[in-house]
């Protein structure tokens, strides 16, 4: 249990970096909190699974400093760090059975064989594989065999972190889910900081109290999930936080104002954005569909699609722009209709050059209403 | 239809396995035989063609002027052949892992330049290595020597052990390492509790392939060696005089087959139990 900070850290697998894109991950300051749950997000490729191996000490970062309380671990041993990984395919000791391969971090590090014995079970009890301690590990199904790799993972109670490198993967989606609360259990009961990697947003949403997303080895934003849903630092994160995506819109300047000629909206022109190309980031969750009937601008129902309790409306607006807006109304909306459009200037986002204007609260749109 | 083809197979299978065995088997009959029923004519079978006689087993393990004492060149060739191979094979297991895991730079000399080094040991023809062998070991006054022998042996066969290995670390995930890391093994322990057992199978190919070339080996047993240290495939060869003693020298080809077979069949059976499945993911 530790706070494990990154300090000007960064790795290229090159030998002689010269540029930015040489880098599979690029110099960042991040601190991860004592005992808080994280998800780390991101596209594949865009360095996840590095820099959660400079932290568990399987690569030897190219530049910057790794620090567990304070204490430099940039050139420390695996062993010496005491972090359990899990990687995204199942690793088992095939010759081992399955409690061998439970008991083997304990038994590296000595622990009185009791101990092994009491943690082995309760783990096992945990991940539903106390009927198979005995068999050999080999024959195990991939998705059991993930099962003893994260039960590896978990069965020490004294790990600075808990990494979880896409492990969900190959395991089926009723068991993930169920996976993924116990991991949360674990999480809150044993304060043990855990870090999983995915690139299911919905999954790092339900998961983290803290989300990360990085993007071409680059950090993009971290922060909690509503945070990163209602103020994300850039048309990425807008794009890649949220189900459907956040709708990006023509922002168009005139009149000392700055107009969504979509939204039939306007907002006083921020200061000093000198060239930058603006645009405008809006939630599907934040437009309300409303009668067309009134002053409201008009879209046309292009597709709908039914999530159940929700439904996402493809809509085309006057300017010939798509938007997407997610409902639980208007259940007897088809393709073809024409609606209105209604949209707090609140949940209007700035853009300027894809990267959102002020820090949340430096500017608001919503102080000049139009 | 099937028939035809369970017939074909089955007489391929018979043609085969005699064309295979058939030199045993005569030498097997030409064990049993006297002078006498070497010389006159092609024969065959014992009791029915000639009477079957003892003399060329028991010329064996007689030493004087009548026999020819099989047994010192038999245990010096299991000596030299176990000694290098299994000095071989640790040395070879070692330097593949750290071929395979690590990477390794001197000038302009990578991995692949070191593996490559160790392979060109068996591209060159032995001739050429004769005389160098042949001056080294006088210089350390290990010609004619066991200790000689098992010195050139291990660079005979440590390539091959190299060789064997490398591709067989290849093939297990460096996640086996990197997870063995993780639950707290130091590199080395992360080879020994967790890679090697994983091995066995390697282990069991690159040793037979060691035991095969070393106990083999005709041309450094011939050149590196004069009376004093004599070696099975040497000794056999020597028999061969104005006079050659037939049923001896076919008794001797037997018993000197005879460990490798043994080897063999050994390890076909363990790698048909399905050892080899390494199944990581
Ligand atoms: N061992 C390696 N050697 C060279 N390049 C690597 C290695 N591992 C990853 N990379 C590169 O680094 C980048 C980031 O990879 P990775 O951290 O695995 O991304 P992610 O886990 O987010 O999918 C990728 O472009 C990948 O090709
Ligand atoms: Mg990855």
């Amino acid at each position: 249990m530790a706070r494990i900070v990154l300090r000007g850290l960064g790795h290229s697998y090159r030998n002689a970096p010269q540029c930015e894109t040489d880098y599979a991950l690029k110099p960042v300051d991040l601190t991860w909190e004592d005992g808080k749950a994280y998800a780390l997000l991101g596209p594949s490729g865009c360095g996840k699974t590095t820099m959660l191996n400079i932290i568990s000490g399987l690569v030897t970062p190219s530049e910057g400093r790794l620090l567990f309380d304070g204490r430099d671990m940039t050139g420390a041993s695996t062993a010496e760090r005491n972090i359990a990984q899990v990687f995204q395919f199942p690793v088992i000791y095939t010759t081992k059975t399955v409690r061998q391969n439970l008991a083997f971090p304990l038994e590296c590090r000595n622990w009185p064989s009791a101990k092994i014995a009491e943690r082995v079970d309760r783990i096992a009890r945990l991940l539903d594989l106390s009927d198979i301690l005995g068999a050999p590990a080999r024959r195990l199904s991939a998705d059991q065999k993930q099962l003893v790799s994260l039960g590896r993972g978990l069965v020490r109670d004294d790990v600075s972190a808990v990494l979880l490198d896409e492990p969900l993967t190959v395991i089926d989606p009723q068991m993930k889910f169920a996976l993924r609360r116990k991991l949360r259990e674990i999480n809150r009961a044993t304060g043990i900081t855990m870090i999983l990697v995915t690139h299911d947003q919905s999954e790092a949403m339900s998961f983290a109290d803290e989300v990360v997303v990085m993007k071409d080895g680059q950090v993009q934003q971290s922060g909690p999930p509503e945070h990163l849903f209602a103020r994300p630092q850039n048309e990425f994160v807008g794009y890649f936080i949220g189900s459907p995506p956040l709708n990006i819109l023509a922002a168009e300047p005139g009149n000392n104002r700055l107009n969504c000629p979509a939204l039939g909206l306007s907002v006083g022109l921020p200061r000093g954005v000198g060239t930058s190309v603006l645009s405008f980031g809006v939630r599907p969750e934040h437009i309300h569909l409303v009668d067309v009937a009134g002053t409201a601008p008009g879209a046309r129902v292009e597709a709908v699609e039914n999530l159940g309790v929700e439904r996402v409306f493809t809509l085309r607006a006057a300017t010939g722009e798509t938007i997407k807006v997610k409902s639980r109304r208007h259940k007897g909306l088809s393709a073809g209709t024409d609606i209105g459009l209604s949209v707090k200037l609140g949940d209007l986002l700035v853009f300027g050059n894809g990267r959102l204007l002020g820090d949340g609260e430096a500017y608001l749109p919503s102080e000049d209403v139009g | 239809m099937n028939r035809t083809y369970l017939i074909v197979k089955y007489l391929f299978l018979l043609a085969w396995s005699t064309f295979v065995v058939f030199p045993f088997l005569w030498a097997l009959s030409t064990s049993f035989k006297d002078a006498n029923a070497v010389t006159s004519g092609a024969r065959y079978i014992p009791w029915l063609e000639f009477e079957p006689s003892t003399q060329g087993w028991k010329s064996l393990f007689t030493s004087g002027s009548q026999g020819i004492n099989i047994v010192t060149p038999f245990l010096n060739s299991a000596t030299v052949t176990l000694t290098a191979s299994a000095i071989s094979l640790v040395l070879g297991t070692l330097a593949a892992y750290g071929l395979s895991r690590y990477q390794f730079r001197a000038g302009f000399v990578k991995n692949s330049d070191i593996t490559f080094f160790f392979i060109s040991q068996r591209i060159m023809p032995p001739i050429v290595l004769a005389i160098p062998f042949f001056l080294m070991l006088r210089e350390i006054g290990a010609l004619d020597t066991i200790l000689g022998l098992v010195i050139v042996y291990i660079a005979l066969l440590l390539p091959i052990a190299v060789w064997v290995m490398i591709d067989f670390f290849g093939s297990i995930p460096k996640e086996l390492d990197e997870m063995a890391m993780i639950d707290g093994c130091t590199p080395a322990g992360a080879f020994l509790r967790v890679i090697l057992p994983n091995s066995l199978a390697g282990l069991v190919v690159a040793g037979m392939f060691c035991l095969i070339f070393g106990w083999n080996d005709f041309f450094f047993a011939f050149t590196l060696t004069f009376t004093k240290t004599q070696l099975l495939p040497v000794a056999i060869v020597s028999l061969n005089s104005s006079v050659t003693p037939w049923w001896s020298l076919s008794a001797f080809a037997l018993i000197s087959v005879t460990p490798l077979a043994l080897v063999a069949i050994l390890v076909e059976r363990f790698m048909s139990r399905g050892s080899l499945s390494g199944a990581i993911r």
